[in-house]
């Protein structure tokens, strides 16, 4: 097989993976809940908590060769509880940012989100690995028992083999005599300034993206803060024997998730970890630009000035802040919006935003302030109008839906429409108020990604507040509800939607309620 | 409205995350050397010879210069690497020249080495020649050593070889 081919399908295999476990989490957590779909959120949550269990440990820590191990020690056990649960959470919390980014990196990469205009997320969140890994290697250092002393020795050895170091960085741990007191206050900087590096870097890497969701549910927040106090009183963490330089570390209890390069070191030799990581971490670097993952690049919004009055809603609904506003060319004091073809990513979702997109406007045709070249506002009209005209019998549905979602090739019916489209928010609310005023349906269903999940963040949360009229430009009150049903069930919801529609249908066919609300809407 | 049962499966999924963290936080043990063996350590941070000799100043351009300039002889910069064996019994461990440190070799040399070797007496030779202009070693160790299991013997340089 082919390397981009092998390539693929790692990826489709992973793709997989994720979305079972992610529908298994769902049942569990229910969407708003589920860590899969926050695992960029759950490493933010897992970084404040160890900073500031960091915060406490710091007040009780000596920074001298003595007092180190000591002031560790003492915190654990002569604090009673509190100071062994602050420490234990201090550890366990790093060790699941560390899971949690791992995962997140992997999921991005399954999901084919990292290129295109997400190449800046992809690229700004590699060295943050690094200032991770920095991180938790030097809290490990400071504690100062055996693991710290072979973390010590083994990093020290580790960067004198670059060609930077005049003099050898293991020199400083030769035996007990060697060391100083002021090397604890260095590390103590490093393992302070580092951190603070890293939330900087996780600002940058935020950025470019808009409504960035950076705390997780309460409720899973809640339920992870139980389980680490759970597991911080059954199993709490604890130092190995204080560290001595003048005997050798012969077995050590490791951390595997942060400490898993320094056996690499110890069998292939420095140079080879280091030619090894760089060179990974430049894979991952120039990853969104390889030719074979290179996705094809879709036209990008396009703003019509003499439709645009420049309200706005496209500017509140871009996942990308791709969409500005400017002058208006030729209204004067009005504005119009332009869109950035470095951050456009064609969702569509502003055009479902724009109020120019609304059927029901008295034109010849029906160009929109704003629309993407891929399926434009004007042909998404008569796509649906032509797509309805063909049902037959009673229950006729309209489905709406994603290209990242279901796939609509054995749904479609007699009496069951369907369209995709790069995002369902693409759909203006006015679309649906017409094809159920003009009688072209019985029901609309839109459908998508799941809850949470929207291949392009806020696809269907948009959706949802348009919906109950919490975000313009929402679904007019008059069109009754029992009418309209949303389903974000994602890829592996295709059955249920399946079964979804004909309950929908059989609802539509069968209920008077609803047959009187379409009859008195159309 | 979240039942019994999501709870149950969530505190399950809680602890197959957090089990496996936690375990993974210390366990399983890794054995990084064993523990017969025993370390020597070679450290030795040293200056070599400067290379040539200082000659006296004089002529045309050194009377054109402003008084305060003017230098009675006019020593090279460069300083001779150093060049160091360490043998055990007779098996040597290593052999390195390492020139000194900066753009004109006028710094330190630094050596670092860590070895592991079985526990056990053995005669140490540690040789090191810092003068280019000098044949052979002109510095040198030799010591009877017993070393311990796990036990790290650290030879360094300063003045003269010692060993700690």
């Amino acid at each position: 097989m082919a390397p981009e081919h092998r390539g693929q399908a790692v990826k489709s295999a992973l793709k997989h993976a994720f979305n079972w476990l992610e529908s298994q989490f769902s049942r569990l957590f229910t969407a708003q809940c589920n860590p899969l779909y926050q695992l960029g959120a759950m490493s933010f949550f897992y970084y404040w908590i160890v900073a500031i269990t960091g915060v406490y440990l710091f007040i009780f820590f000596e920074t001298s060769i003595s007092g180190a191990y000591a002031s560790v020690e003492q915190i654990t056990h002569e604090q009673w509880y509190f100071g062994g649960v602050m420490r234990s959470f201090h550890r366990y919390a790093s060790a699941a940012m560390g899971i949690c980014v791992t995962l997140h990196l992997l999921r991005e990469f399954a999901m084919d989100r990292y290129s295109g205009v997400r190449w800046f997320s992809w690229v700004s969140g590699i060295p943050l690995l690094w200032l991770l890994f920095a991180s938790a290697i030097g809290g490990y250092w400071l504690v100062w028992d055996v693991q710290a002393q072979y973390i010590a020795i083994t990093t020290a050895e580790w960067f004198d083999v670059l060609p930077i170091m005049v003099d050898p960085m293991a020199s400083n741990f030769l035996n007990e005599a060697s060391l100083s007191d002021r090397f604890f206050s260095l590390l103590v900087f490093l393992h302070i300034g580092i951190p603070l590096a890293l939330l900087l870097g996780m600002f940058i890497h935020i950025k470019r993206i808009s409504n960035v969701r950076t705390n997780p549910a309460r409720g899973l927040a809640a339920g992870t803060l139980l389980a680490m106090l759970v597991i911080s009183l059954w199993r709490p963490a604890l130092s190995q024997a204080p560290a001595n330089l003048d005997v050798a570390v012969t077995e050590v209890g490791l951390d595997w998730i942060f400490l898993n390069p320094y056996p690499l070191i110890d069998d292939w030799g420095p140079g080879t970890v280091w030619l090894l990581l760089v060179g990974l971490s430049t894979l991952l670097t120039i990853l969104p630009w390889l030719p074979s993952r290179r996705p094809q690049q879709t036209p990008i919004a396009v703003v019509d000035p003499a439709n645009c009055n420049g309200c706005g809603w496209c500017l509140a609904d871009c996942p990308y802040e791709a969409v500005t506003l400017k002058v208006h060319d030729f209204k004067p004091g009005r504005q119009q919006s332009v869109v950035d073809p470095d951050l456009c990513i064609s969702c569509g979702i502003c055009a479902g935003a724009c109020p120019s997109s609304s059927p029901f406007r008295h034109v010849d045709e029906l160009i929109t302030g704003i629309s993407i070249p891929s399926l434009h506002i004007k042909e998404l009209l008569p796509l649906t109008e032509s797509k309805l005209r063909e049902l037959q019998g009673t229950g006729r549905v309209m489905v709406y839906g994603c290209d990242h979602g279901s796939d609509f090739a054995n749904t479609e019916s007699e009496s069951v429409a369907c369209i995709s489209m790069p995002c369902t928010a693409l759909v203006p609310p006015a679309f649906i108020d017409y094809v159920l005023r003009k009688d072209l349906a019985d029901g609309v269903m839109i459908s998508g990604c799941c809850e949470g999940d929207c291949h392009y963040r806020l696809g269907n949360t948009w959706m949802n507040q348009r919906f109950n009229e919490e975000r313009m430009p929402i679904l007019r009150t008059r069109v009754p509800r029992k009418l309209v049903r949303t389903r974000w069930l994602g890829v592996q919801g295709q059955a249920q939607l399946d079964r979804e529609i004909l309950e929908f249908q059989h609802y539509l066919r069968h209920d008077t309620d609803a047959q009187a609300q379409a009859i008195s809407h159309g | 409205m979240v039942k019994p049962g999501q709870y149950l499966g969530q505190a399950l999924l809680f602890g197959l995350f957090f089990l496996p963290l936690v375990y993974l936080t210390s366990q399983p043990v890794y054995l990084r050397q064993d523990p017969q063996l025993a370390t020597i350590k070679v450290a030795v941070r040293h200056a070599g010879a400067v290379v040539g000799e200082c000659v006296a100043a004089g002529g045309e351009a050194y009377d054109k210069l402003p008084v305060n300039m003017r230098r009675p002889e006019i020593c090279p910069r460069e300083r001779s690497p150093l060049r160091l064996q360490l043998r055990l019994d007779e098996q040597t461990l290593f052999s390195v020249t390492e020139p000194a440190s900066g753009l004109h070799s006028d710094g330190v040399s630094s050596v670092y080495r860590r070895f592991t070797v079985p526990t056990g007496r053995y005669q140490l030779s540690m040789l090191m020649n810092d003068d280019v202009a000098v044949e052979g070693f002109n510095w040198q160790l030799e010591q009877e050593i017993e070393l311990l299991p796990a036990q790290v013997m650290v030879v360094s340089f300063k003045g003269g070889f010692r060993i700690q």
